[in-house]
């Protein structure tokens, strides 16, 4: 019982010293680069940065998205869902080697950043399928 | 005793042990199909969109800002080469009708000798979001197509966020085409 008796106080301070400290905030992320960026980019045979870039946007507003910020001149989109929970995307559109254009998007919900590829792939292919009405000129 | 005491103890610790491991592991909290379209989607995209004509992608931005005007929203993002409009506005969600069933729990509750606070869950305000993007048309040249989509969240008395919603209504949405196509027919008039 003494030995137990002993231990509380110990235990008290351990509480009190973990409870007050506070971890700094995850400022540059965890994922391996190369890794992440191969999950999150796809490339598309077109040079058209505009038209993708509305293709995107469709996309987004198919997912249900609102947007926050969009840039055509620097081919970026963020964009938030409210819906069960806070999810938010960053979408950008570049062109590559003049050839064809390069899109990236990166995705987080509440406090954790999504790192499925499956997730991504989904974009890809909901994004897929508006580059695909867009080529058709189905509105 | 002790001893039996002692190793209670410490296969209860053990085993807490394991589960906040085990729990800490349980890994990614990110929903399979957080980006997977619906079956849905191309109804609802076409119940989002309209086609209106109009005599320039200028005119059909200057309209659809006075809707959203009209609407009472504050305009949050302007992006006009790619045709993009967001806005927001606060909502008054305060029920007299809820609030009144909430303090009678309170009442209740405060009979039983417990301390509830069942009023404090009560809804205080909505933060709605519209985004409006108008793209010309690629069927038909010269009309340009409108879309929206809109999602709110519900606050409480603390201002916990109580509901996240993204509203696939189709009348709502029918209401704003309508408000759009008399704005695009009141033009520059005031």
């Amino acid at each position: 019982m003494n030995r137990i008796t002993r231990m509380i106080p110990t235990l008290f301070l351990l509480g009190l010293v973990t409870a007050c400290a506070s971890a700094p905030p995850d400022v540059t992320g965890t994922g391996s680069q190369l890794q992440t960026r191969q999950m999150q980019t796809r490339e598309y045979d077109t040079l058209d940065q505009a038209r993708t870039l509305r293709s995107v946007i469709s996309t987004l507003q198919d997912l249900g998205f609102v947007i926050d910020t969009a840039d055509l001149a620097l081919g970026t989109v963020t964009a938030t869902r409210e819906d069960k929970y806070t999810m938010r995307m960053t979408v950008t559109v570049r062109e590559k080697d003049g050839q064809r254009v390069l899109v990236r998007a990166n995705a987080r919900i509440g406090e954790d950043t999504v790192t499925d590829p499956l997730t991504y792939q989904d974009f890809f292919v909901a994004l897929d399928k508006a580059m695909f009405l867009t080529r058709e000129q189905i509105d | 005793m002790f001893a039996d005491t002692w190793s209670a103890g410490a296969r209860s610790l053990a085993l807490l042990a394991v589960a906040l491991l085990l729990g800490a592991c349980a890994g990614n909290r990110v929903p399979t199909d957080a980006l997977r379209l619906h079956e849905s989607s191309l109804e609802l995209r076409s119940k989002q969109s309209r086609i209106f004509e109009a005599e320039s992608e200028a005119a059909i931005l200057a309209a659809s800002v006075a809707v959203l005007q009209d609407m009472e929203y504050n305009l949050e993002l302007i992006e006009k080469p790619l045709g993009v409009l967001t806005a927001s506005k606060k909502v008054d969600a305060d029920s007299t009708s809820q609030k009144v069933g909430l303090i009678t729990l309170d009442v209740l509750c405060a009979m039983t000798g417990s301390s509830c606070s069942n009023y404090s869950t009560a809804s205080d305000e909505q933060v709605v979001t519209l985004t409006l993007v108008v793209t010309p048309s690629l069927a038909r040249p010269n009309d340009f197509v409108a879309r929206v989509t809109i999602q709110y969240v519900e606050f409480d008395k603390m201002h916990r966020v109580k509901v996240r919603s993204v509203i696939e209504d189709p009348e709502v949405y029918q209401e704003i085409f309508t408000k759009l196509s008399q704005s695009l027919f009141l033009g520059g008039t005031e």
